[in-house]
């Protein structure tokens, strides 16, 4: 079943066709990769599902409900979160803060309820907070709740965006390259995390440039190519597709390329 | 003991007990101090509730706004007129220059906050212009002349309890939903937009809350001079509120009441000095932000230092036991 689809969705930044005519279906439950080169649009794929950028034309939905024209505030609420390429962490609050701050969507507390810490409030604050910490355990960052997000290591950083994005409960979780920095011994544990993620009913969309990783755990790919979608299918076919040796593999090895 | 302490009456009794404290003490005080430190002590006052309003839109919010003392003069001639004609009661006035000054953030706030960092700043500053080249303009407010014959309602008693419950809601609000909010917001706005965070309601939720407590300053104020003419609420007032909020260190309540404290009593101190003092005033400040370039209590979050030694006793105490 399909839970969210990409319609034809083209994006153009002036001359530039970023991403051209996809059509796409992220299953229930399941973990899909989209690969590429560099500059092949992955990235903007995520920002037109979390409406950052508005297609030029093409529909993007979840569950049916037109994503298209609803502000990106909304979209968390919708179920879908997500990390990004270049860290972007709340940097001068603490870990548990961040974690808390990723389940906004979830509350309800407003003004009123800030200035006066009826009972109410103080319960939401508390099942908050305890649904921080369950996210942080299941990180592997419980132990660092009060350091600030910015005094973390790089590997504790990108797992600590995924907890941020986790603790709403989200349909979907879009992950933009998280393994990138990381040492091997952290990306095992990734994957590890990614799969255990996905087993709580959470489906996974992913952009990754390691191949082992990619491979290890996803259960479709799908490549992309100067923003056309080239290939789609399980690890073996796309390994094996003609299409993305050439456009992309080089000699059976999985290589970067950069866009001129 | 602790549960105790948690029953939402009993902290709201806790709450009114401070209050009635603050103003037993600070009346008491407030008889054996002479006049002219009890002065200080009123400004100190007024400008914490001010400055405290400014933190929240610009140290924990992140938007910078350079034109906090148009609120401040919005709520001043919006109480002197209901007071002085229509004989609203002091405190109501007060409310009632709150209230104007917050709606003027609210409409001010909507076409503003969609531009960040400099931008914000100017349109902020154009503002401020408009309003006090307005007030020097209307009738109501006596023009440039000023605004004369305001009854000196204002107490030190009233101000501090005035600035403790600004206080103790700031605190409040900075640990609430809406407060992360506003504090993801400064920290990354993409970022927050992702997790769900309407950062344009927040940021205006952050301006009228911020123009509502310039604008009670602006009341006390000018209840406390009696006469306010525009040229009171110029650039340099919008300068010296912020500069108490980034002395003290941007975001950091202690800090603000500090900045507060120093910043209103340092020119006082210095008055001996006559013509110089604006300069060894103005040197200070400079000497601060080399020391101190977050501010004095910049980068310290007392909450969070207090929170890390009670887990580290915990900790402790847990290795001893096994
Ligand atoms: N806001 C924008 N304005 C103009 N061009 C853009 C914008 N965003 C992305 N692009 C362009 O769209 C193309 C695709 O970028 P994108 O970031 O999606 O690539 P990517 O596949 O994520 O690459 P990488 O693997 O390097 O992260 C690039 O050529 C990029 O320069
Ligand atoms: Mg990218």
């Amino acid at each position: 079943m399909s839970l969210l689809t990409l319609d034809n969705v083209t994006i153009r930044f002036g001359g530039l066709t970023a991403v051209d005519t996809v059509n796409l279906e992220v299953k229930q439950g399941e973990i899909l990769a989209l690969i590429g080169p560099n500059g092949a649009g992955k990235s903007t794929v995520f920002n037109l599902i979390t409406s950052i950028y508005q297609p030029t034309e093409g529909k993007i939905s979840l569950d049916g409900k037109a994503l298209t024209g609803i502000p990106t505030h909304k979209i968390a609420d919708m179920g879908i979160t997500r990390t990004f390429q270049t860290i972007r962490l709340f940097p001068e609050l603490s870990v548990l803060d961040n974690v808390k701050i990723g389940a906004h969507c979830r509350g309800k507390a407003g003004l009123f309820h800030a200035f006066t810490r009826l009972p109410s409030m103080k319960q939401e604050e508390a099942e908050m907070e305890e649904n921080a910490i369950k996210a942080l355990e299941f990180l592997d960052l419980a132990a660092k709740r009060e350091d600030m997000a910015k005094n973390l290591s790089y590997g504790e950083q990108r797992r600590l965006e995924i907890a941020r994005a986790l603790v709403s409960k989200p349909k979907i979780l879009l992950l933009d390259e998280p393994a990138a920095g990381m040492n091997p011994q952290e990306k095992v544990v990734l994957m590890e995390m990614i799969r255990r993620i996905r087993d709580t009913g959470i489906t996974i969309f992913l952009v990754e440039h390691d191949m082992k990783l990619v491979m290890g755990i996803s259960e479709r790919i799908a490549v992309l190519d100067y923003g056309k979608l080239i290939a789609k299918g399980t690890p073996l076919e796309v390994r094996s597709n003609k299409a993305v040796i050439e456009a992309y593999l080089g000699s059976g090895e999985f290589k970067s390329r950069i866009r001129r | 003991m602790k549960k105790l302490l948690d029953n939402w009456l009993v902290q709201f009794l806790l709450f009114l007990c401070v209050l009635g404290l603050t103003a037993f003490i600070t009346d008491a005080i407030g008889d054996v101090l002479p006049p002219y430190l009890l002065m200080i002590g009123l400004f100190i006052g007024i400008n914490l509730i001010m400055a405290l309003g400014l933190n929240l839109i610009t140290g924990v919010t992140g938007q910078l706004s350079l034109g906090h003392a148009a609120f401040m003069s919005i709520g001043a001639y919006a109480s002197a007129i209901a007071t002085v004609n229509y004989h609203v009661p002091f405190l109501g006035g007060v409310l009632i220059g709150g209230l104007v000054a917050c709606l003027f953030g609210i409409v001010i706030g909507f076409p503003t906050l969609r531009l960040t960092g400099d931008y914000l700043a100017i349109a902020t500053l154009g503002f401020a212009e408009i309003v006090r080249v307005q007030f020097t303009n209307m009738k109501i407010t006596n023009g440039a002349i000023g605004f004369l014959g305001i009854q000196g309602s204002t107490t030190f008693p009233i101000v501090m309890t005035i600035a403790v419950i600004t206080l103790v809601l700031m605190v409040w609000l900075e640990n609430s939903r809406n407060g992360r909010a506003m504090l993801a917001i400064r920290e990354d706005e993409i970022a927050s937009s992702a997790v769900g965070i309407n950062t344009t309601l927040y940021k205006i939720q952050a301006f009228a809350i911020g123009a509502f407590c310039a604008g009670v300053g602006g009341a006390l104020f000018a209840h406390t001079t009696t006469f306010i003419q525009p040229t009171d609420f110029g650039f340099m007032k919008s300068v010296d509120i912020l500069s108490i909020v980034v002395l003290g260190g941007l975001g950091s309540i202690p800090g603000t009441i500090i900045g507060a404290i120093v910043l209103t009593a340092a020119p006082e101190i210095l008055r001996p000095l006559a013509n110089y003092r604006m300069m060894v005033y103005g040197v200070l400040l400079v000497i601060i932000m080399i020391f101190r370039p977050y501010g004095l209590l910049g980068g310290v979050n007392l909450r969070q230092a207090v929170r890390r030694a009670f887990m580290l006793t915990k900790k402790k105490q847990a290795g001893r036991e096994e």
